[in-house]
């Protein structure tokens, strides 16, 4: 159970991040492009005639918590409650919802799943994410190249969306930079159904040096598109979770996948290089 | 946790000192994360005295007495040159002229360690001074909004600061020693009337709206000179937005000035400065000690109807505020997830190309003819062998992308750069790390750096340090030069 | 004691007391994920029947983590009330459970029956409740706690103000109480939970509170729910505390995995008498929910709801000013969804009264859960009905650093309004004063943070 402790205090700890780079400015804060496809409601000032609106725009600069956002009644305004339930929506269809297998299809990554078997299975057993199903084993070893020094692969975990918004810009320069390092890249695919842990049989099975799962998180409403990296080294089934190195908060407005690939790519020259991950790399 | 020794040295229209400071700095990113280092603690570790700045006229520095002073506080502080690793010397109010800064980057040249000289322009002194006395920290530990005047011998910079955002700047002439004055040994009164030695331009005009005559040579009464810092005191009022504008203001502007209007008044206001301490403190010393209207100009702001009716802090420095500012505030770090080939860093001085947005996608766009011309321009133009190129880069682009940007800037920049130059990239994104794969995979064989989270605007000189914190980091100083 | 039932011709036979409490709770995905619970509909049914003609004694005697090894366990039984204890032990379950319905139990009655029930008789009876049930009995009962004010009187419902920031910011949870306060929340505590906990941060958010609670003179509480390690340290360096936190769990390996004991307990309790700011007496403030005990493999094999009794048992032995359940924060492999998780805070909440302590609740859920807004806005107004102390408040129900949803600053008002409760007595007079209630409505003005900023220099 404890990867799941893990991955709450990951998520906070994205969330944190997110809303450190993001709303709260900082005194040399750089410019920053206007968002697209904003949902129409986050500049409207919906608390009326407030005692001191300087003071009022200042507190709202120093937390991303909704304040300001004045009452009917007792309760929410309409845009308020409604601004809500959006990111509320986005959060729950990118746990529910599936990665497109079109888009898994354009990517050209061989598609196998856990053996939870379905998405309400998956969200309840997580031991079950933590297993591959026979067939997806056997796929493995017919598609995928052996005994490579790093294997990266893709998993929905808790958000399909962060996979949808992140895999494509990360996949290239991990395994280019990988590469271009010298290093044997195994043949990147997607699991479905998949929790972190998954990625230690993946290890057994592939025989890979290290692995390196890119792995949706568990949604806030500031971002439904977070993205992890968990990263092992020599794993077997039941390695202790500190074995692994985590890269969080990877998304848009956090750490970009792009940048968090080159980043990643060290991560992994670091960790084949001292032969640990997780905290025997920190000591 | 890593530290610096920081070196600050503020030459200005009256004084000259030195500061030496400890910057310390941290991963303040969690275990489960790319790392983030960032400035957690700054400390002054030795202030010098205050020396009258040396001039050889009324203009020109005398930069080889400055070298002096430097060295003396080098060694009362027990530090070497090598001892620094970053810091930065402003050359400030009248005394920034090009000339001076040339002539104390010359002697000042064994003692560059890891740090140049630059001359302030007057809105950076702000900044670098309202940060330095300590208003911006009330600003952001009283989520408010504060006025900081730096009251100098040649200028009054003042910044306005909302919650530690720099809302704007404006810099007059209003100084203490805008008028000089010797006492008059023929005179045998017990006050008697000091003459004139020097006056500015400003003080000339302050004296026209104030009634008065003031010509060097002359004698003028102690009256006369209230007159004229009523005068001062009202146009700084104004300009601070807590009286009308006075006429004085546009005739004052130092050159060079942003013009900022507050919208309303600050919620305090805080001096710095020489003359801050003749505002905050009375004593019953001669207005005429310093043989300069610097007492006096004091007085009157203190006594100033429009400035009595504010709340005022005491920021923790006052005369230092400018060194302590240069000494502690200049330095900033560069993204935690950069790149650079072995060996490349520390760089001095290195004159900026940026590029505009429009370019940055012009660029993308396969126009890399563009980027060739620009590069070939700046470093015709410039007397620099070295360049940098600083972009804004893109908000979450796709490998392709940079590489076709990494494509451009080599080609452009190994075509143009001497052999043996780096090839410099700094980025407002963060996408340094990524950039530099993608310079590092077109085969390029000079030296190389992306660096990112740094903003510089064209004309920027930029000096970055030996990596820090494991490498993971690099410290930057980015000087705007009043003369480029 | 029998341990099988026969429905529609089929024996169910149980292994122990344990398997029984186990398989007669109402479904949750934790028990099913701890491999426990019961595999059909009737199977829990028939465990029911059977949890019904147990007598008090069976669960008394049958703790579901043993005595020897267990320091809860110990501090239950060897906390009860003997001789009450001896008039009800051999009475059925069923027979508990009816008392507890009967018109002529009072509230009196009750408070002396918890004082004799272990925590596996709570929860056994729980079990035997329907919804409606655990509302109607633990709206007979009210529990009251002192520290600064008093919680939990009839007519009442408090909320804890919750200023939760990303990074700790002292501005930006400032900014957030403030909201919160002008929306009259926060009666029964101003409680940040902390994203670091240092000594240094606890104290920065500590001195804050206690500089807003003396400028405007709110009769409240104060609190920062770090660690009670660091909580201590934080205090014995002279930062101003009311009361001091701390999650618990079941069992005493729980309590190991939340790293502290009894020991650090008594120890909190002895340093706030002495250096605390509040006048107490009670000091303690317990945070609990259903499955966590099995998260840290400190379950022994028992359901949820019997392992959430434990801690209450655990909790009442130092006497909290409050306790809640966080009650859907831990996600879905522990409750499913809306269903699951309104059920456990109807458990809890009739549990924690039933063992005699003043409890709240967190109504809440995670983006993960089949749950959403309007689940947990029913939860609030069915505990409200239910006599609950205090609900949690986060500006418009987003928590932006524990990234999950409770009840907005907006819900206590809607429904203290709806079911004719108040604020605390003197929190109420303090919002008049200010100009933010009048005859326990929201006032115009309310609402408007900045009515603090314009008095202060925050």
């Amino acid at each position: 159970m404890l990867d799941e402790k893990l991955i709450a205090l990951i998520t906070e700890e994205v969330v944190r991040q997110l809303t450190a780079s993001g709303r709260v400015i900082l005194p040399d804060s750089l410019s920053a492009e206007p968002a697209e496809g904003k949902d129409p409601v986050s500049t409207d000032r919906l608390l009326e005639d407030p005692l001191d609106p300087e003071a009022l725009e200042r507190m709202k600069k120093r937390t991303t918590a909704r304040i300001g956002v004045g009452k009917a009644g007792a309760r929410l305004k309409t845009k308020t409650m409604l601004a809500l339930r959006a990111d509320h929506a986005r959060a729950q269809d990118s746990v529910f919802a599936d990665v497109d297998p079109e888009f898994i299809k354009r990517l050209g990554l061989l598609s196998i799943e856990s053996q939870a078997g379905d998405r309400n299975t998956h969200i309840t057993r997580p031991d079950l994410g933590r297993k591959l199903c026979p067939k997806g084993v056997e796929a493995l070893l017919a598609h995928c190249e052996k005994n490579p020094d790093v294997q990266i692969y893709a998993s929905d975990g808790l958000s399909s969306a962060a996979i949808e918004a992140n895999l494509e810009k990360i996949l290239p320069v991990l395994v280019e930079g990988l590469t271009a390092k010298g290093l044997k890249v195994g043949t990147p695919f997607y699991l479905r159904f998949g929790r972190v842990a998954a990625e230690d049989q993946v290890a057994e099975v592939l025989g890979a040096k290290v692995v390196c799962v890119l792995i949706g998180e568990r949604p806030g409403l500031a971002t439904a598109e977070s993205m992890s990296a968990y990263i092992v080294y020599n794993s077997y089934v039941g390695i202790p979770e500190a074995k692994r190195t985590v890269v969080s908060n990877i998304h848009k407005d956090g750490l970009t996948a792009v940048e968090a690939g080159a980043y990643i790519t060290e991560v992994i020259q670091q960790i084949l290089d001292r032969k640990a991950s997780g905290v025997d790399l920190v000591k | 946790m890593a530290q610096i020794l920081s070196v600050g040295i503020d030459i200005g229209t009256s004084t000259t000192q030195l500061v030496f400071s400890r910057i310390e700095m941290d991963n303040t990113a969690g275990y489960f994360t790319a790392p983030r280092i960032a400035i957690t603690g700054k400390e002054i570790l030795y202030k010098s005295q205050v020396y009258f700045t040396p001039l050889k006229t009324q203009t020109l520095i005398d930069a080889d007495a400055v070298r002096e002073i430097v060295a003396q506080e080098f060694r009362s502080a027990g530090y070497s040159p090598a001892d620094t690793q970053t810091g930065a010397v402003i050359i400030t109010g009248e005394s920034a002229r090009k000339e001076n800064s040339a002539a104390v980057l010359q002697a000042l040249s064994d003692f560059a360690g890891e740090f140049v000289v630059s001359t302030a322009g007057p809105d950076l002194e702000s900044i670098i001074a309202g940060k330095g006395s300590g208003a911006w920290q009330y600003s952001i530990d009283n989520d408010c909004t504060v006025v900081n005047l730096d009251i100098g011998g040649g200028t009054s910079n003042i910044v306005f600061f909302n919650a530690g955002d720099t809302q704007g700047k404006i810099c007059l002439d209003v100084g203490g020693r805008l008028i000089r004055l010797g006492t008059d040994q023929k005179m045998n009164q017990k006050e008697p009337s000091p003459t004139v030695q020097y006056v500015s331009y400003a003080a000339a005009e302050a004296a026209r709206l104030a009634g008065v005559r003031v010509e060097v040579g002359q004698s003028i009464s102690r009256s006369d000179l209230r007159s004229i810092c009523d005068a001062f005191a009202d146009c700084l009022a104004g300009a601070i937005g807590i009286a009308p504008v006075s006429p004085l203001q546009e005739k004052i502007l130092t050159p060079g000035s942003d013009v900022y209007r507050p919208a309303r008044p600050s919620r305090r206001i805080c001096f710095s400065g020489g003359v801050a301490d003749c505002i905050y403190h009375q004593n019953g010393e001669d207005d005429l000690r310093y043989g300069d209207i610097g007492p006096i100009l004091g007085r009157a702001i203190r006594e100033n109807r429009y400035f009595k009716e504010q709340k005022w802090i005491q920021g923790g420095e006052t005369i230092r505020a400018t060194v302590v500012g240069a000494g502690t505030y200049t330095t900033n770090l560069s993204g935690s997830t950069i790149f650079y080939s072995e060996g490349i860093f520390p760089v001095k001085n290195v004159p900026a190309l940026k590029l505009t947005k429009d370019e940055q996608w012009a660029i993308l766009g396969g126009d890399t003819q563009l980027l060739r011309d620009k590069v070939r321009w700046f470093l015709e133009q410039s007397d620099a062998p070295r360049m940098l190129l600083a972009l804004q880069g893109l908000p979450d682009p796709d490998f392709a992308t940079l590489k076709k940007l990494a494509g451009a800037i080599v080609d452009a920049m190994d075509g143009s750069l001497a052999p043996g130059e780096p090839i410099i990239v700094v980025v407002e994104r963060d996408i340094a790390k990524a950039l530099g794969i993608a310079l590092q995979q077109t085969g390029c064989g000079r030296k190389m750096a992306s660096i990112d989270s740094v903003k510089i605007e064209e004309g920027d000189y930029v000096d970055i340090g030996r990596p820090l914190m494991d490498g993971l980091v690099v410290p930057v100083v980015v000087k705007t030069l009043l003369f480029g | 004691m029998n341990l099988s039932a026969t429905l529609s011709g089929k024996t169910y036979a149980f292994r122990d007391v344990k398997d029984v409490l186990a398989k007669a709770s109402e479904e949750k995905s934790g028990d099913h994920l701890a491999g426990i619970a019961a595999e059909r509909a009737l199977e829990r049914v028939a465990a029911k029947y059977v949890l019904s003609d147990l007598l008090v004694k069976d669960l008394r005697e049958n703790p579901v983590v043993p005595y020897e090894d267990d320091e809860v366990t110990r501090i239950n039984q060897d906390g009860l009330d003997e001789a009450k204890y001896a008039e009800i032990q051999n009475w059925t379950m069923a027979q508990l459970r009816e008392y507890i319905l009967d018109y002529k139990t009072t509230e009196a009655d009750i408070r002396a029956l918890g004082k004799a029930l272990t925590a596996e008789t709570v929860a056994g009876v729980c079990k035997l409740m329907t919804n409606l049930d655990l509302i109607y009995g633990a709206n007979k009962v009210r529990i009251e706690a002192t520290c600064n004010t008093t919680i939990g009187k009839r007519g009442h419902l408090s909320t804890r103000l919750q200023p939760n920031h990303s990074t700790d910011n002292v501005e930006g949870i400032t900014a957030s109480l403030f909201e919160g306060l002008s929306y009259g929340c926060g009666d029964a505590l101003l409680g940040l939970n902390p994203v670091n906990d240092t000594v240094s941060s606890l104290a920065e958010v500590l001195k804050r509170f206690d500089e807003v609670k003396n400028r405007f003179e709110i009769p409240t509480q104060i609190c920062v729910l770090g660690h009670i390690t660091t909580q201590i340290e934080a205090v014995k360096r002279g930062a101003p505390c009311d009361m001091i936190f701390q999650s618990i769990a079941g069992s005493q390996k729980g309590n190991t995995a939340f790293g502290f004991s009894a020991a650090t307990v008594e120890e909190a309790i002895a340093l706030l008498r002495e250096r605390g700011t509040a006048k107490g007496p009670d000091v303690m403030y317990f945070e609990t929910g259903q499955g966590s005990e099995l998260s840290s493999d400190a379950h022994y094999g028992a359901d949820q709801v019997t392992m959430e009794a434990r801690c209450y048992a655990f909790a009442r032995q130092y006497h909290p000013f409050m306790v809640n359940t966080v009650v859907g924060f831990i996600g879905p492999e522990y409750l499913y969804d809306s269903k699951q998780v309104i059920r456990a805070g109807l458990e809890d909440h009739f549990m924690g009264k039933l063992s005699g302590i003043p409890m709240g609740c967190d109504c809440c859920y995670t983006n993960h859960m089949m749950a959403d807004q309007n689940d947990i806005e029913n939860l609030a107004l069915l505990l409200g009905s239910a006599g609950v102390n205090y609900i949690l408040g986060v500006p418009t129900s987003d928590d932006i650093m524990l990234n999950y949803q409770t009840n907005a600053y907006h819900d206590v008002n809607a429904v203290r309004e709806i079911l004719g409760l108040r604020p605390i007595t003197e929190f109420e007079r303090w919002l008049e004063k200010m100009g933010i209630m009048e005859n326990g409505h929201l006032t115009a003005r309310a609402g408007d943070p900045t009515i603090f900023t314009t008095r202060s220099n925050f």
